[in-house]
């Protein structure tokens, strides 16, 4: 045993394990972005920004391999024209369906109206499935402050918890560590949702602390319901998909709720940097 | 352009784990890239080496991507220092110590993840956490070390021959 901490590469991961366990005991609350993340941050994210737009490309021909036919295979062997025009099609279909997602935002935006919006795109995403946190390409630049509610065209997304100077780090309702506090909009039963971790593309919510003898069926659409000093009030967070019913409601959940927002293809956000009214008074 | 071998193979692995896995997985079962490249580092130039290009590389994804500062780089940093224990240790082919290297720090850091989740208020089931996430996700690094470890080689030939001859001097 001794000899083990006579060894010097053993000894000095020890100290850096323990100090890097500190380090992220210390930052595991909320706090503010150093300079120098705030720095590295800055210069990655244009490279960040074009690296996660190529990959839609790759992400789009590798679904290609898996979709096309054997008949489609040899179709594009023979016709080469053929396939140039498939590649236009291709493009203009990803374009198509650019302009959807850009539509539905404006859309969005155009309907709610009483918010500031800043549009921004994701660049990035934790790795694994443990936390579901992804970087945007907004931060301070664009006004955005943590603790910034990020919503798009479905409904709530997260809200900020980390501004950089040209990013910002955005925390997901579907985080297992993450809870909103909700209303079920036909009944305004108030409770609290939480995320749950989940292996795979299917991301649910659990709903706690709806008052007991609630009203509640699958198919209710679940909503922010403003209290606290994050989320505005009325912003769709998703659908009861699961009712339960169980005689100790203070400790276990109410229902299983499907998120309105498709966690598994986000590319671009609103984050929500104030409202009108706010804009009015200033 | 051999020289330039390790710096593509970080910039690809930041590339992979950090946009294309995360939109392209298999029910979320994804290989870590960047763990392979720490435990090759260390494997090939030593401890001390590899347990810094691994904690650099933890820092680096922890401070642009991750919920906590300092999780990925314990990861990284102890599998690049242990991956150094084997450092000249075993004949130059082998590729199955530093795949074995590489599924252990997979292993370790997503129970470190695990660890961090809990403490954070995260419930799970261990037991299906492990068998439907942790050990495929391990498999899935242990198979991707091994091709990027005989890159690596290649690329660093040159500095692995000089860090021989001082290894014996």
């Amino acid at each position: 045993m001794r000899g083990l901490f006579q060894n010097k590469p053993f000894v000095i991961m020890l100290i850096a394990i323990v100090l890097l366990g500190i380090l992220a005991f210390a930052t595991s609350g909320e706090r503010s972005v150093t300079w120098l993340e705030s720095t590295v941050g800055t210069v990655v994210q244009p490279v960040q920004t074009f690296a996660s737009k190529a990959s839609n490309e790759i992400i789009g021909f590798v679904q290609r391999i898996f979709k096309t036919t054997d008949a489609d295979k040899a179709l594009e062997q023979l016709s080469v024209r053929l396939a140039q025009l498939e590649t236009v099609e291709e493009e203009n279909e990803r374009l198509r369906a650019e302009n959807e997602r850009l539509k539905a935002l404006l859309n969005y935006s155009e309907i709610s109206s009483d918010y500031t919006l800043v549009t921004a795109s994701v660049i990035g995403n934790s790795q694994g499935i443990w936390f579901d946190v992804f970087t945007i390409n907004a931060g301070r630049n664009k006004g955005i402050e943590t603790d910034m509610p990020v919503v798009n065209a479905d409904g709530l997304i997260g809200r900020v918890t980390e501004v950089g100077a040209t990013w910002s780090k955005v925390t997901a309702i579907i985080d297992s560590g993450t809870e909103v506090s909700v209303m079920v909009e036909r009944t305004r039963d108030i409770g609290l949702s939480r995320g749950t971790l989940d292996t795979g593309e299917v991301h649910m919510l659990e709903l706690y602390f709806l008052a007991s003898g609630y009203d509640l069926v699958p198919g209710d659409v679940i909503t922010t319901n403003g209290m606290g000093s994050v989320y505005p009030r009325g912003i769709t967070v998703g659908t009861v998909t699961e009712v339960s019913r169980s005689s100790d409601a203070s400790t276990s959940r109410n229902a299983v709720i499907q998120p309105s927002v498709d966690f598994s293809h986000l590319e671009e956000v609103m984050v929500i940097t104030g409202t009108e009214a706010e804009e009015g008074e200033e | 352009m051999r020289r330039m071998i390790l710096p593509v193979m970080i910039l690809i692995g930041i590339y992979l784990d950090s946009i294309l896995f995360c939109r392209l997985n298999i029910g979320g079962i994804r290989p870590d890239t960047l763990m392979a490249v720490a435990v090759s580092a260390g494997v090939l130039l030593g401890s001390m080496k590899g347990g810094l290009l691994g904690l650099g590389l933890g820092l680096f994804m922890d401070v642009l991507f991750g919920k906590f500062i300092g999780l990925s780089a314990i990861s990284y940093m102890a599998a690049g220092m242990v991956g150094g224990l084997f450092f000249q240790k075993f004949f130059a082919d082998n590729v199955i110590v530093p795949a074995a290297v590489a599924a252990a720090g997979a292993l370790l850091k997503e129970h470190v993840m695990m660890l961090a989740v809990a403490l954070n208020g995260g419930t799970f089931s261990y037991g299906a956490m492990l068998g439907g996430y942790v050990l495929p996700c391990m498999l899935m690094t242990l198979a991707l070390e091994m091709p990027v470890h005989v890159l690596l080689k290649r690329g660093l030939a040159r500095q692995v021959h000089a860090e021989h001859r001082s290894g014996r001097a």
